[in-house]
C-alpha cells in the first residue's frame, strides 16, 4: 500500500469517454449531418467498450497480486498543491474501485448500445451521447479519483450532467424544472460533502497528517479518534456531513424527492444514471470512507435508520404508482435504502454487493421498460397497457427475471444480495430484531408493486388504442441484445456473493483488502436459514397478493385503498407530501428572502446613500435660504429699529447689504463672548 | 528588456493621446487602439515567462526619482500578487476594445478615454510608490466616469456620478492614510517597499480622544480603517456596494466587463499589498473575523439580491458582489489554502464575470433589452451562444473541471480551519448561486423558443474572438490551476507571514 | 538693514515703474485712437516692474522707508504674483466683449494701481502701511467692479462692495488702534519685542484681532465676511473678476501672513512657530477654515449661474488655504504659497473659460452649457474640465498637488489637526459634486437643438491651452514650483 504500483493504462478508462464526449460535443452537428447517426454511435460506444476491456483488464492485474498489493495508481501531475494540500491529478484502482469501473463501464456500455436504437428519432441524437460519455468520464473519475477532492470532481460532474440529460428535452419547461431540482438538491448533498472533506482535512492536518488522499486518510484515520468539534466527535460529525451529501446522490430521506422527477429524462438515462450509477455513487462513497464511518457508530446508526425508512416510504410509495417508470423510481429509492440499511450495519460489501445486483436487474427492469415506452409510443401509463407479452417476448422474458430478481425469488442475484444484508440487519452489532423485520416488511411491499407492475403491462388484454396496438412491435436488435445480457446477470450474478450458509462469499472475500469491516454476527447455521425462508415468505406473500389482484383479479384493491378513509392511499400516492413541504419551505422561502433582500438594498442600503446626497443638497438649500430670507428677515427689523436709516437703506434696493454687515457684528459678538466666557 | 511595465503603463497612454490627433474615421481608430493593447499582452505574457516563481519579493523593479525634495519616487515593480492581475488587465483590455467595435457615438473620444482606464488600471497595479500608486488609483476615475457617462444606458448620469463620489469618498480618506504612513517613518518615505519593511514602526499605542478610547483602537487600527473603506467601496464591501449595481448596469458591455473584470480587483489587490503588510497588527485585530464575516455576508446578501433582479445585467452584478464575498472570506483565513484561493478567486472573477457581461451584452445587442423573463428558449435559436453562457454559468457556479470551483474550494478549505461556522454560510451560498443561475438559464434560454426572437442571428465571429480566450483560461485552470498558483503562493505566504504572528487566536 | 527714503528708491524700482506706467496710460488715453495699445503699454510696464522685481532677488533684504515697508524673497514672491496675475488679466480683458464697452484707458490704470496697492500689502511692515495698502486695492477695485456702463447689477454689486469693505476695513483699523494703544507701537518688529513681554490683557488682545480680523477676512474672502464676493463676482467684468478672485486673495493672505507670522509670532528652530501672544488665533483661524470651506461647499452646490458658483467655490478654498495658516508650521505657511500659485492658474482658467462662452451665449446660466462639448466647443470645454477637475484636487492636475501639501502639512501636525484634515477631505468630495455638475451638462447632456454651436476665436486659446498645459505639468512635475515657494518663506524679521 505504501508504495502502490504505478500504471499508465488507468487514466484511458477516464479519458477515452471524455474524448468522445468532446468529439461529439464540439463536433457531432456536422458528423451527424455528413456521416449519419451511426458514425455518432461508434464515436460514443466505441470509448466505453474500451474503457471495459481496460477495467477487465485492471482488474485482471489486481487478481494476479496477492491481497494486500491490490492498487493499482496513475498519477498524472499535482493538481493542487498548497501548504499541507497535496492534491494529485491521480487515479487508483482497488478491489473496490475495480468493481465499479466493471459496473459502470459494462453496464453503462450496455445502456450506450441501447440508446443508439432508443434514441434513433432524436434529431439532437449527436447531443445526447455527448452528454452520456461525458456522464460516463464523470462517474469513472469519481470513482476511479485517487483523493476526495477529485472523487468531489466527479460527485459534482455526474450531478452536472444527470441536470443536462433530465433536461434533455429542454422546450418542455417541466423537464427543465426537473433538471433544476435534481441539481440543486444534489448541490445541497455537495454542500454536506465539502464540509465533510474540510473537516476530515483539518483534523488530520491538526494530527500533522492533513491530506486528501483516500489511502493517506484512511491510513492515519486512527489519529483523530479522540479529536472533537464542537463538543462531538470529529468522526461523527465529519462522517455526518459525508452522510449528507451521499442522502443527495443516493436519493434518501430527506434529499429523495428530485429522483421521482429525474424520469423526466429518456429512459436508457434513468437506467444508467437513475438505476446503475450515479445514484450509487453515496454508497460507493461511504465504502470507500467505510473506516471513519466504522468509527462512528452514531453515524451508522443513523444511516441504518434514514436507510429503512427511505426503503419503507419508497415503497408504500410505489404501490400506487400507475407511470410504469415512477414505480421502477421510487424502488431504486427503496433498494437504495437497503444499501444503506447494509451501510449502517457495517456491512460494506454487502451494500456494495446489492449495488452491483441491483445495477443488473434495475438497469434491466429500465431498459425494458423503455422497450415498453418506445412499442407503445411514448405513453407511460400502465392503465392504458396489458398483455404485452405477446407482442414483446424478449422484453417480457427478460422484464420477467429481473422482477423476480428484485422480489427477492430464491437463487437470483437478487435473493442473495438482499438475503445478505437482512442477514447482518439482524446479527451484526449495530443490527437489531427491528431493524430486520422493517427490512423484510420493505421485501414484501416490493415484491407486491413488483409483480403488480408486471401484471398489469405484460397480462390481461390490451388496453391501448387501437392506433398504437396495430403498431405494436418487439424492439429492434440493439435494444433487445443489451436486455439479454443484463437479464442473464440478473439471475446469475449473484452467485459470486454466495451466503455463509452455502460457501460463504467470494465477493466479500474480494473487498476485504479495502472494507476492513467487523461483519460480526457469526450465529448459528439454522438461524440463517430460518430468517432467509422468512423473508422469502413474506416476498412470497407479497407476490400472491398482488397475483390475486391483478393476475386474476379475484381480489380487488379497492377495500385496501378505502383503509382509513383512504387516507392512506392519498398519503402514499401523493409521496407523503414531500414536494408540496419544500415547495412552501425551501423553494418560496429563499425567493421571499431574496425579494426581501432586494428590497432591502434598494430602499434601505442605497436610500441611505441617496439620502445622505438628498441630505447635503438640503443644507446647501438651506443655505441659500439664509443668504435670502434669513438675512433679508434681519434686514427688515434693523430697518424697523432704525427708521429713517432704513429707509434711506432701501432706497438703495439692496437691503441684503445692512444684512451682511449685521451678520459680521454677531459673528464678532459672538466670538468675543466666546472668549470672554469660555477661554480665559 | 528593462522598464517593461512603464511600457505596459504608457504605451496605452500614448496611444491614448494619439487617438485624439488622428482622423475621425471610425474603422482607423477602432483597429488603432486595439492595435494600442496589443504590446502590453505581449509584455505580460513575457513577464509570465520571465517571473521568478520562487521568489517572494517585488521583481522586474524600476526605481526611479521622481520629486526628491519630499522622497517622492517613481517606483514599478510587480510581485506574485500584482502579476496575477497586470495579466488579467492585459488580457481584458486587449478584449474589451473589440468589445467595444459596436460603439459609434463619438468613437475617438470613447477609445481615447478607454486607453487611458487601460493606463491607470496597469499603473495601480504596477506602482510601488504610495504616491504614484494614488495618482494611478484617482486618474483611472475620471475617464470611467466619462465612459459610463456619455455612452452609458438610459440612468448613465445617475450611475456615473454616484460611482465618481462614492469612489472619490473612499480615496480622500486613504490619502489622509497615506500622508499618516509617510510621516509616521523617520526618514519620510512613499516607497511601498520601506512601509512594508518598517511596519513594525507604526505606533499600537492605544489612541485616546477625551473621553472614549476609540474602542481600543491604535494608529494602526484608524489608518487600517481609514484604508479598508476606501477599498471595500471598490470591492465593493456590503454597505458600500450600491454604487455597483448601477454602474454595472448602466455602463457599456466592455466597461462593464472592465469595472467587475479589473476595477473591484482593486479594492481586494489594495487590502493585500497594503492593509496587510503595512499594518500586520491592526489586520490581526480587525480583518479577524470582521472581515470574514463580511466576506460571508457578501456572500449569501449579494446571492439573495441576484435571485430577485429582473435585468440580467444586474443579477450579474450582484453575483459579482457575491463573489467577491469570497475574495475578502479566504483573505481573512490566514491560511495558504485561503489566501491563494482568495487571489486566485480574483482572477477567475475577472475571467468568468468578463464572460458573463459579454454574452449579456449579445443579446442586449439583439433584443436591446435584458428583461430575463422576456427571452425564453433561446438554446433553440442560438445554440452556440448557449454553450458559451452554460460554460461561463456554470464556471461561475464554481463546477469542478472549472476555475471558479478551485477557487471558491481552496478558499472555503482554507477558511474552514479559521471560523467554521463561516464556512458554512459561504458553502451555503454556492447552493442559492446555482439556484440563481440555473433558474436563470432556464427562464432565458430553455422551454418553447420566443416567437418574437425566431429570427435572432446567433453570435458572430467578432464576439467569439472576445470570448474564446475567456473561455479557453476558464476551463485550464480548472484543469491545471498551477499556472496561477504557482505565482502567487511564494509572496502571499510571505504577505501571510507577517500577520499571523499577531493573530491572537 | 533699514534704509532712509532715498536711499530706498534703489530697492523701490518695480513700484515707480508702475506708478510711471499709470501716469503715463492716463494721458495716453487722450491721445491714443486704438485703445488697444493701451493694453500693450500696461503689459509692457508689467514686464519691466517683473524683470525689476526679480533683479531685486539679489539684494540684501531689509526695511525701506523708515521701516515702512519690507525687502525680503516673501514679499517679492507675491509681487511677481500680483504682475503675473496683472498680466493675465489684461490679456482676459483684450478677449473680452465686455471690456470694449468701457474706457479701456481707465480701466487699465485703475488695473495697474491695484497691482500697485498689492505691493504695498505684500510688503507692509507697519499696521498703518498695511491700512493704507489694503484701502488702495480696495478703493480700485470697488470702481472696477462697478466699471461696466448701463449695467445695473455691476454698479449695484460696487456699491455693496464699497459699503461692505468700507464697514469691514473701518473695523480692522479700529483694531489696529487697541493694538497701537497697547504696544505703543505701528512697527511689526516693534509690536514684537513688546508682546513679546506678555504683559496684555488677553481679552483685549483677543477683541483687537478679531476686529482685525474683520479686515483681512473681507480680502481673502472667509466667513463670516464673504457675504458680498457673490454678487460682486456676478457684477464685476469677468476678467477682473478672476483678478479679484485670486489676486486680492493672494494680498490678503500675504498682509494676513505677515501680520500673525513675523508680526505677531517667533519662529522656533525646526521652521515651526510659536504665537507670542496668549491668544488663540490659531484656533479661531481653524475654525474658520472649517466653517468658511463648508459653507463655501455647501452654498455652491445649488448655484445655476456658474460664475456665482465659482465665488462660492473660492470661499472654499480660501478655507483650504486657512488650514495652512492655523497651523503655525512652515509646511503649512508654504502650502498656502504653493496653492495661490496653482489656484491663481486653475481658477483664471475656469473664469477665462465661462468668459469665453458669455461672449457668446450674454451670460453664465449653466443652461448654455448644455452639451457644450457637441456644440463644436469640445475644446474649452475639455479644458474647462480639466480646471474644474482641478479645483476639485484630484491628480493628475496642479489642484491635487495644492490639497497634497495642504493635507500633508495637517497632518504632520497630527493629533485633533487630523479631524480638520478630515473635514477638508470630505468637503472636496463634496466639492466634486458641483464642479462634475458643470462637467456633466457640458459632456453628458445632449444639447438643446435650439442652442446656437459656439465657436471660440483662435486667439482666446492662447491663453486657455498654454494655461491648461501648466495645470497638467504642475501635476505631475512640481519640483521646481515647490522649491521657488519654500524659498519665498524667507522673513526679514530684525
Amino acid at each position: 500500500m505504501d508504495h502502490p504500483i504505478q500504471t499508465d493504462f488507468i487514466r484511458w478508462i477516464v479519458f477515452l469517454p471524455l474524448l468522445g464526449a468532446i468529439v461529439n460535443g464540439l463536433l457531432g452537428a456536422k458528423i451527424q449531418k455528413s456521416w449519419g447517426k451511426g458514425a455518432i454511435g461508434v464515436i460514443a460506444c466505441a470509448p466505453v467498450v474500451v474503457a471495459f476491456i481496460l477495467s477487465v483488464n485492471a482488474l485482471l492485474t489486481l487478481k494476479g497480486l496477492e491481497p494486500e498489493k491490490r492498487f493499482l495508481i496513475d498519477n498524472l501531475y499535482p493538481w493542487i498543491h498548497l501548504g499541507s494540500l497535496k492534491v494529485d491529478m491521480a487515479f487508483m484502482v482497488d478491489p473496490l474501485s475495480a468493481v465499479m469501473i466493471l459496473v459502470v463501464t459494462g453496464i453503462g456500455g450496455l445502456i450506450h448500445i441501447y440508446a443508439t436504437g432508443y434514441m434513433h428519432d432524436d434529431k439532437a441524437f449527436w447531443r445526447f451521447f455527448a452528454y452520456l460519455n461525458l456522464f460516463t468520464a464523470a462517474m469513472l473519475t469519481l470513482v476511479l479519483g485517487d483523493s476526495l477532492m477529485l472523487l468531489f470532481v466527479g460527485w459534482e460532474g455526474v450531478g452536472l450532467c444527470s441536470y443536462a440529460l433530465i433536461g434533455f428535452w429542454y422546450q418542455d419547461h417541466a423537464n427543465a424544472r426537473a433538471g433544476n431540482k435534481a441539481f440543486i438538491v444534489n448541490r445541497v448533498g455537495d454542500f454536506g460533502f465539502v464540509l465533510g472533506m474540510f473537516l476530515l482535512f483539518w483534523s488530520l492536518d491538526a494530527q500533522g497528517h492533513g491530506s486528501l488522499t483516500i489511502r493517506e486518510m484512511i491510513k492515519w484515520a486512527p489519529s483523530i479518534k479522540d479529536s472533537l468539534i464542537w463538543g462531538w466527535p470529529v468522526v461523527t460529525v465529519a462522517t455526518l456531513f459525508l452522510f449528507i451529501g451521499a442522502t443527495g446522490k443516493s436519493a434518501q430521506i430527506p434529499l429523495f424527492v428530485w429522483l421521482p422527477d429525474a424520469m423526466a429524462g429518456p429512459t436508457p438515462v434513468s437506467a444508467l444514471i437513475h438505476a446503475a450509477t450515479m445514484v450509487t455513487a453515496g454508497v460507493y462513497m461511504t465504502a470507500r470512507m467505510n473506516v471513519f464511518f466504522s468509527m462512528a457508530p452514531d453515524t451508522l446508526n443513523v444511516i441504518a435508520i434514514i436507510g429503512v425508512a427511505t426503503a419503507l416510504l419508497a415503497a408504500t410509495i410505489a404501490l400506487t404508482q400507475n407511470d410504469i417508470k415512477k414505480i421502477l423510481a421510487y424502488s431504486t429509492v427503496s433498494q437504495l435504502g437497503y444499501m444503506f440499511i447494509g451501510v449502517g450495519v457495517g456491512g460494506y460489501a454487502a451494500a456494495i454487493f446489492h449495488l452491483m445486483t441491483h445495477a443488473f436487474f434495475k438497469a434491466c427492469l429500465f431498459l425494458g421498460a423503455g422497450s415498453v415506452i418506445h412499442a407503445m409510443h411514448h405513453e407511460q401509463d400502465m392503465r392504458k397497457m396489458g398483455g404485452l407479452k405477446n407482442y414483446l417476448p424478449i422484453t417480457f422474458w427478460t422484464f420477467a427475471i429481473s422482477v423476480l430478481a428484485i422480489a427477492g425469488t430464491p437463487f437470483t442475484a437478487g435473493f442473495f444480495s438482499k438475503d445478505e444484508i437482512l442477514w447482518l440487519a439482524f446479527t451484526s452489532d449495530h443490527g437489531s430484531p427491528y431493524l430486520w423485520s422493517l427490512g423484510v416488511a420493505g421485501a414484501g411491499m416490493t415484491a407486491f408493486y413488483m409483480f403488480r407492475q408486471f401484471f398489469m403491462v405484460f397480462f390481461g388484454e390490451c388496453r391501448a388504442d387501437h392506433h398504437t396496438q396495430e403498431h405494436l412491435h418487439e424492439s429492434p436488435k440493439s435494444m433487445t441484445l443489451p436486455l439479454v445480457v443484463l437479464a442473464i446477470g440478473a439471475a446469475v450474478a449473484g452467485y459470486i456473493g454466495l451466503p455463509g450458509v452455502l460457501g460463504g462469499s467470494q465477493f466479500a472475500h474480494w473487498l476485504e483488502p479495502v472494507i476492513y469491516a467487523h461483519e460480526g454476527g457469526h450465529a448459528s447455521h439454522a438461524l440463517e436459514w430460518g430468517l432467509m425462508a422468512v423473508s422469502v415468505t413474506v416476498a412470497a406473500f407479497g407476490f400472491i397478493v398482488s397475483y390475486l389482484m391483478y393476475y386474476r383479479g379475484i381480489l380487488s384493491p379497492e377495500p385496501f385503498a378505502k383503509l382509513a378513509g383512504g387516507f392512506f392511499y392519498r398519503l402514499f400516492d401523493r409521496k407523503w407530501y414531500f414536494d408540496e413541504i419544500y415547495q412552501v419551505i425551501f423553494v418560496n422561502g429563499i425567493l421571499l428572502l431574496a425579494r426581501i433582500g432586494s428590497l432591502f438594498d434598494q430602499y434601505v442600503i442605497d436610500g441611505i446613500v441617496d439620502g445622505s446626497a438628498s441630505l447635503t443638497r438640503f443644507a446647501s438649500w438651506l443655505n441659500g435660504l439664509f443668504d435670502d430670507y434669513i438675512i433679508d428677515g434681519l434686514v427688515n427689523a434693523v430697518a424697523n429699529v432704525t427708521f429713517w436709516a432704513g429707509n434711506k437703506l432701501r432706497r438703495l434696493q439692496t437691503g441684503n447689504i445692512n444684512g451682511y454687515l449685521f451678520v459680521i457684528l454677531i459673528a464678532m459678538v459672538f466670538a468675543i463672548y466666546v472668549k470672554v466666557h469660555y477661554w480665559s | 528588456m528593462d522598464n517593461v511595465l512603464t511600457y505596459m503603463t504608457f504605451i496605452p497612454l500614448a496611444g491614448a493621446v494619439v487617438v485624439l490627433m488622428l482622423p475621425n474615421n471610425a474603422k482607423l481608430i477602432r483597429w488603432f487602439s486595439a492595435a494600442v493593447t496589443v504590446p502590453p499582452l505581449a509584455m505580460a505574457v513575457w513577464l509570465f515567462s520571465h517571473f521568478d516563481r520562487a521568489q517572494a519579493g517585488f521583481q522586474f523593479v524600476e526605481p526611479y526619482e521622481w520629486i526628491p525634495a519630499y522622497n517622492i519616487k517613481y517606483i514599478m515593480g510587480i510581485d506574485g500578487l500584482s502579476i496575477s492581475m497586470v495579466l488579467l488587465t492585459a488580457l481584458l483590455s486587449f478584449i474589451c476594445i473589440f468589445a467595444s467595435f459596436g460603439i459609434d457615438k463619438a468613437v475617438k473620444g470613447y477609445f481615447s478615454l478607454f486607453l487611458m482606464l487601460d493606463a491607470g488600471m496597469m499603473g495601480v497595479f504596477c506602482a510601488l510608490d504610495f504616491f504614484l500608486f494614488y495618482v494611478f488609483w484617482e486618474m483611472m476615475l475620471l475617464p470611467m466616469y466619462f465612459l459610463i457617462g456619455i455612452w452609458g444606458g438610459p440612468r448613465r448620469e445617475y450611475a456615473a456620478i454616484k460611482f465618481f463620489l462614492y469612489t472619490l469618498f473612499g480615496s480622500v480618506l486613504m490619502l489622509l492614510a497615506i500622508l499618516a504612513l509617510y510621516f509616521a517613518l523617520d526618514p519620510h518615505t512613499f516607497d511601498m517597499r520601506i512601509l512594508i519593511a518598517e511596519s513594525g514602526r507604526y505606533s499600537t499605542k492605544v489612541l485616546t480622544i477625551w473621553p472614549f478610547n476609540l474602542w481600543g483602537w491604535s494608529f494602526q487600527h484608524v489608518i487600517w480603517m481609514a484604508l479598508f473603506i476606501g477599498f471595500a467601496i471598490k470591492i465593493p464591501a456590503f454597505p458600500f456596494h450600491t454604487w455597483l449595481p448601477d454602474a454595472h448596469v448602466e455602463a457599456p458591455t466592455a466597461i462593464s466587463v472592465i469595472l467587475a473584470g479589473v476595477l473591484l480587483k482593486m479594492g481586494t489587490y489594495g487590502i493585500l499589498r497594503i492593509n496587510f503588510p503595512m499594518l500586520p497588527v491592526a489586520t490581526a485585530d480587525l480583518a479577524y473575523w470582521f472581515l470574514g464575516a463580511l466576506g460571508a455576508w457578501n456572500i449569501i446578501y449579494g446571492a439573495f439580491c441576484a435571485m430577485a433582479q429582473k435585468d440580467l445585467k444586474k443579477l450579474v452584478a450582484y453575483s459579482s458582489v457575491s463573489h467577491m464575498g469570497y475574495v475578502m472570506l479566504g483573505m481573512a483565513s490566514f491560511t495558504t489554502q485561503g489566501l491563494n484561493g482568495a487571489v486566485l478567486q480574483m482572477f477567475n472573477h475577472g475571467t468568468i464575470t468578463g464572460m458573463m457581461f459579454l454574452l449579456v451584452g449579445v443579446v442586449y445587442d439583439r433584443a436591446h433589452h435584458r428583461e430575463i423573463n422576456g427571452f425564453g428558449g433561446l438554446a433553440a435559436i442560438m445554440p452556440v451562444y448557449t454553450g458559451a453562457t452554460a460554460l461561463a454559468f456554470f464556471a461561475s457556479m464554481g463546477l469542478p473541471g472549472l476555475s471558479g470551483f478551485i477557487s471558491e474550494i481552496l478558499v472555503l478549505l482554507g477558511t474552514w480551519q479559521k471560523y467554521p461556522v463561516l464556512t458554512i454560510l459561504g458553502a451555503s451560498g454556492v447552493i442559492l448561486t446555482a439556484g440563481y443561475l440555473l433558474w436563470t438559464i432556464q427562464r432565458v434560454y430553455l422551454g418553447p423558443p420566443n416567437e418574437k426572437y425566431l429570427k435572432m442571428p446567433d453570435i458572430n465571429g467578432r464576439e467569439i474572438f472576445t470570448l474564446v480566450p475567456l473561455g479557453v483560461i476558464v476551463i485550464i485552470l480548472g484543469i491545471y490551476p498551477g499556472v496561477v498558483l504557482d505565482l502567487l503562493r511564494a509572496s502571499l505566504d510571505q504577505i501571510n507571514a507577517i500577520v499571523i504572528p499577531h493573530l491572537h487566536s | 538693514m533699514d534704509l532712509k527714503n532715498v536711499a530706498s528708491l534703489t530697492f523701490f524700482l518695480p513700484e515707480i515703474i508702475l506708478s510711471a506706467a499709470i501716469l503715463l496710460l492716463i494721458v495716453l488715453d487722450l491721445l491714443a485712437q486704438n485703445k488697444r495699445s493701451l493694453a500693450l503699454v500696461a503689459v509692457a510696464a508689467c514686464v519691466g516692474a517683473l524683470i525689476a522685481t526679480f533683479d531685486l532677488y539679489s539684494a540684501q533684504p531689509g526695511w525701506l522707508f523708515h521701516r515702512m515697508i519690507v525687502l525680503d524673497n516673501f514679499s517679492l514672491f507675491f509681487k511677481v504674483f500680483a504682475l503675473a496675475a496683472t498680466i493675465l488679466c489684461i490679456w482676459m480683458s483684450l478677449g473680452s466683449n465686455e471690456i470694449k464697452t468701457v474706457h479701456q484707458g481707465e480701466y487699465y490704470t485703475l488695473l495697474l494701481t491695484c497691482a500697485l496697492g498689492m505691493f504695498f500689502m505684500a510688503s507692509s511692515s507697519n499696521l498703518l502701511m498695511a491700512y493704507l495698502s489694503l484701502e488702495l486695492v480696495s478703493l480700485t477695485s470697488y470702481i472696477l467692479t462697478g466699471f461696466l456702463p448701463h449695467n445695473r447689477r455691476s454698479s449695484e454689486a460696487a456699491l455693496k462692495y464699497l459699503i461692505y469693505g468700507g464697514v469691514a476695513s473701518g473695523t480692522m483699523i479700529y483694531g489696529m488702534s487697541w493694538i497701537f494703544g497697547m504696544t505703543g507701537s505701528l512697527d511689526y518688529a516693534a509690536i514684537q519685542t513688546a508682546l513679546g513681554q506678555n504683559v496684555y490683557n488677553k481679552v483685549a488682545l483677543f477683541i483687537a484681532f478679531v476686529f482685525i480680523l474683520a479686515g483681512f477676512g473681507y480680502k481673502i474672502v472667509f466667513v463670516p465676511f464673504h457675504m458680498w464676493s457673490p454678487d460682486v463676482y456676478q457684477g464685476a467684468p469677468t476678467p477682473f473678476t478672476a483678478f479679484l478672485s485670486v489676486a486680492s486673495n493672494a494680498a490678503g493672505m500675504a498682509i494676513m501672513i505677515r501680520f500673525f507670522y513675523p508680526g505677531v509670532s517667533r519662529v522656533l528652530p525646526g521652521g515651526d512657530w510659536a504665537s507670542l501672544t496668549g491668544v488663540e488665533w490659531p484656533q479661531v483661524l481653524l475654525f474658520l477654515s472649517m466653517v468658511t470651506m463648508t459653507v463655501g461647499n455647501f452654498c455652491a452646490l445649488n448655484q445655476r449661474n456658474v460664475k456665482r458658483m465659482l465665488a462660492y467655490s473660492g470661499i472654499a478654498h480660501a478655507g483650504y488655504m486657512m488650514m495652512g495658516l492655523a497651523i503655525l508650521n512652515n509646511e503649512g505657511l508654504q502650502a498656502v504659497l504653493f496653492y495661490i500659485v496653482v489656484y491663481l492658474i486653475m481658477n483664471l482658467g475656469a473664469f477665462l473659460v465661462v468668459g469665453m462662452v458669455a461672449n457668446v451665449t450674454g451670460d453664465e446660466d449653466i443652461e448654455n452649457y448644455r452639451g457644450l462639448a457637441w456644440r463644436g466647443a469640445i475644446v474649452p470645454a475639455v479644458c474647462l474640465a480639466v480646471f474644474l477637475f482641478s479645483l476639485t484636487g484630484l491628480p493628475p492636475f496642479a489642484g491635487f498637488i495644492g490639497k497634497f501639501f495642504l493635507f500633508s502639512a495637517v497632518i504632520r501636525q497630527g493629533g485633533a489637526f487630523a479631524v480638520l484634515a478630515v473635514v477638508a477631505a470630505l468637503n472636496s468630495v463634496v466639492s466634486l459634486y458641483y464642479y462634475a455638475k458643470i462637467i456633466k451638462t457640458m459632456f453628458l447632456d445632449q444639447p438643446n437643438p435650439e442652442a446656437k454651436t459656439i465657436s471660440i476665436a483662435v486667439y482666446d486659446f492662447s491663453l486657455m491651452i498654454p494655461l491648461t498645459v501648466l495645470t497638467l505639468v504642475l501635476g505631475i512635475y512640481f519640483a521646481p514650483l515647490a522649491q521657488y515657494t519654500s524659498q519665498s518663506l524667507r522673513f526679514f524679521v530684525k
